[in-house]
């Protein structure tokens, strides 16, 4: 299963995936941009401020998922050892790490008008700095001079620790008193959010995968030609 | 209107500084994953064009990541 997904493979499909979301993307983000900025109701208790939600959100679900892809994956390569997986999970930690302090800064924004305060060091946004720290220590212990091997294994084992740490952020606003307030939208259960409002949210939050995926493909094309390249200079 | 809008009750401030920080960022990864990706593109097939002529056609003929990435570069160089 792992050499059909190899490198080589699926490099060709990787240009035309990348040609074909650049096609679409715009047009999706003008879309969005409209609902969420024009055509939402603002919220009977926040006013328009609820609009930052459309970025907030929908940056913090990047934030989480791309961790949680991270550390799965690290465990796989513990498991497989395969080369692939690290440079897969290279290509997602940046975005996730930009997606995670995008969540911080907008949810200041937001706190500001919200709380009364930028900041807070209340259980869900220390959680959440914590996860950028983890996302930081990743992408630094393959930044630095170290061996590849040994890059790899320090990289996987900060993502497994770090690991930990989600449960703790998604369940943070139910164990503890909180300044945030809980999940308005539940997968199992029933979601607390209007319709006119979850709409443009999971507009945005497709658009902002969109974009994910066209970096991740973009920065995985990258890393096959610097291999590629390094194997170049071993003729 | 357009006041309105851009003042959105006093929240004007909060609301555009949120999305444009989120777009400027997602356009600067953006242009410099792109620049870096064209760039390693232009180097592999510089240094694949600087190979002897043996050695490139084997290589051509072996890695299809070599040949795509040059068939687009061939035109630069």
């Amino acid at each position: 299963m792992f050499s059909f997904f190899s490198p080589t493979n699926i490099f060709d499909w990787i240009g035309k995936l990348i040609s074909f979301i650049n096609s679409i993307f715009f047009i999706l983000l003008l879309v969005a941009l409209s609902f969420a900025l024009i055509f939402s109701p603002p919220d009977y208790l926040q006013g328009d401020s609820v609009r930052i939600m459309y970025v907030h959100v929908p940056s913090a679900w990047i934030g989480l998922a791309s961790f949680t892809c991270i550390a799965l994956l690290s465990i796989a390569n513990f498991i497989f050892k395969t080369k692939n997986l690290i440079i897969i999970t290279k290509s997602i930690a940046p975005l996730g790490l930009m997606f995670t302090c995008l969540a911080i800064v907008t949810g200041s924004l937001w706190g500001q008008p919200t709380w009364g305060t930028w900041w807070a060091w209340d259980a869900r946004l220390t959680s959440m700095v914590i996860l950028a720290l983890f996302y930081t220590g990743y992408i630094v212990s393959h930044k630095l001079n170290l061996n590849e091997e040994r890059a790899n294994k320090i990289s996987s084992l900060i993502a497994i620790i770090g690991s930990i740490n989600i449960p703790i952020i998604k369940f943070s606003v139910d164990w503890w008193n909180t300044l945030h307030q809980p999940a308005s939208i539940k997968l199992t259960g029933t979601s607390t959010i209007h319709s006119s409002m979850l709409m443009p949210l999971l507009l945005m939050f497709f658009v902002m995968f969109l974009y994910c995926a066209l970096i991740f493909l973009m920065k995985y094309k990258t890393e096959i030609i610097r291999m590629k390249k390094k194997n170049l200079k071993r003729l | 209107m357009i006041q309105n809008f851009l003042y959105m009750d006093g929240y004007g401030l909060f609301v555009w500084a949120s999305f444009s920080i989120t777009l400027v960022s997602c356009a600067i990864v953006f242009y410099k994953t792109q620049k870096t990706l064209k760039k390693y593109e232009r180097e592999f097939a510089k240094e694949i064009n600087e190979l002897s002529v043996e050695k490139r056609k084997s290589v051509v003929k072996n890695s299809k990541i070599a040949s795509q990435v040059l068939s687009v570069h061939s035109k630069t160089f």
